[in-house]
């Protein structure tokens, strides 16, 4: 967790993610405060406690995943289309100078 | 009427033919917008000389990618036909015409230039590399109707309403602007036709994808027709 504040506060994460990442830092302890439950579920599917977690953290760790491509196909379409646009306007820029 | 055509020319490190290309575009009295796709070299400076409208990426977006900026320029600069032209020099400039005719004699969206079809001479080329077309044309035909022996051409005429559809939203990956182009277009009720054409061997440069590349590009491209997971344009209004 302390980890993630720093990051946040060098700018290298924005606030919605480091609120994200925090929340995993959160249900991770929550976890572990709560073991003795994980342990009773564990029973009634007859896995060990670890197993339980470990299922629960790769289906967490498998969503986030599929949210940031998610994320990153947006930013390559925006991306895309800002670089024709800056590409048509600096076009249009130069054109506008020389006829000047 | 040369203004209402456009002929973009995407281009990626091809100083060694740009200027050629263009000066050949110009000589058939079209205009010649080159989209130089972030290129290291001086393709941009080679196609200004040559008499070029230069369109400057200022990131690498692909062939599909520089298509659509060149697109955009188009339909913004007033034009209703653009005529896509590689710049390595496999493509015989003084062949736009009969493409320009195709399109408007037959009332056509987009005509494609065919190195298969009949009257048409392709290039020395791989065993391997015909076959992926012969089954990409296959797959074109099984599931958008439209015969085009050639799915993989650059060479290509586009007048509006596909021109606007195009610069709308244009796929940007291998293959993507060439077979999932036509696959969409067939699918949406836009007509396309193929002439046959004599393309010349490639006059330098590089290959801008490698073997493995075209492998993934053919897996990505045969996937689409079955999943449906392509770019979309609006439906052709009947005329």
């Amino acid at each position: 967790m302390l980890v993630i504040l720093g990051l946040t506060r060098r700018r290298l994460l924005t606030t919605r993610y480091t609120l994200g990442w925090l929340g995993v830092g959160a249900l991770v302890a929550l976890a572990a405060v709560t073991m003795p439950f994980v342990g009773r579920i564990g029973k009634l599917a007859d896995i060990t406690p670890t197993a339980v977690l470990l299922i629960i953290s790769s289906l967490l760790l498998l969503a986030i995943s599929i949210q940031l491509s998610i994320s990153v196909s947006l930013l390559q379409e925006r991306l895309r289309t800002t670089a024709e646009a800056h590409a048509l306007l600096a076009r249009r820029v130069s054109d506008l100078e020389r006829h000047r | 009427m040369t203004n209402d055509v456009v002929v973009v020319v995407p281009a990626f490190d091809e100083e060694a033919c740009i200027g050629e290309v263009v000066t050949a575009v110009r000589a058939c009295g079209y205009r010649c917008v080159v989209v130089d796709d972030a290129s290291a070299d001086r393709t941009a400076q080679f196609a200004e000389q040559a008499g070029a409208v230069v369109i400057r990426l200022p990131i690498n977006l692909g062939v599909g990618g520089a298509l659509r900026a060149g697109f955009r320029f188009a339909v913004g600069t007033g034009a209703h036909t653009a005529v896509q032209v590689d710049a390595d020099g496999q493509h015989p400039i003084e062949q736009i015409g009969a493409l320009l005719r195709h399109l408007e004699d037959g009332g056509f969206d987009m005509v494609v230039g065919s190195r298969f079809a009949p009257g048409g001479a392709p290039p020395p080329q791989s065993t391997l590399r015909r076959a992926a077309i012969g089954v990409l044309s296959t797959t074109l035909r099984r599931r958008s109707g439209l015969r085009i022996s050639d799915p993989t051409s650059g060479f290509r005429a586009i007048r509006d309403p596909l021109l606007s559809a195009f610069a709308g939203n244009f796929p940007h990956h291998y293959l993507g602007d060439t077979f999932e182009a036509l696959l969409v277009a067939g699918r949406r009720g836009y007509r396309v036709a193929e002439v046959p054409v004599v393309m010349h061997a490639r006059q330098g440069g590089q290959p801008s994808a490698g073997l493995p590349a075209s492998v993934r590009a053919m897996l990505r491209a045969l996937t689409v027709p079955f999943t449906g997971c392509s770019f979309d344009i609006p439906p052709r209004m009947q005329s």
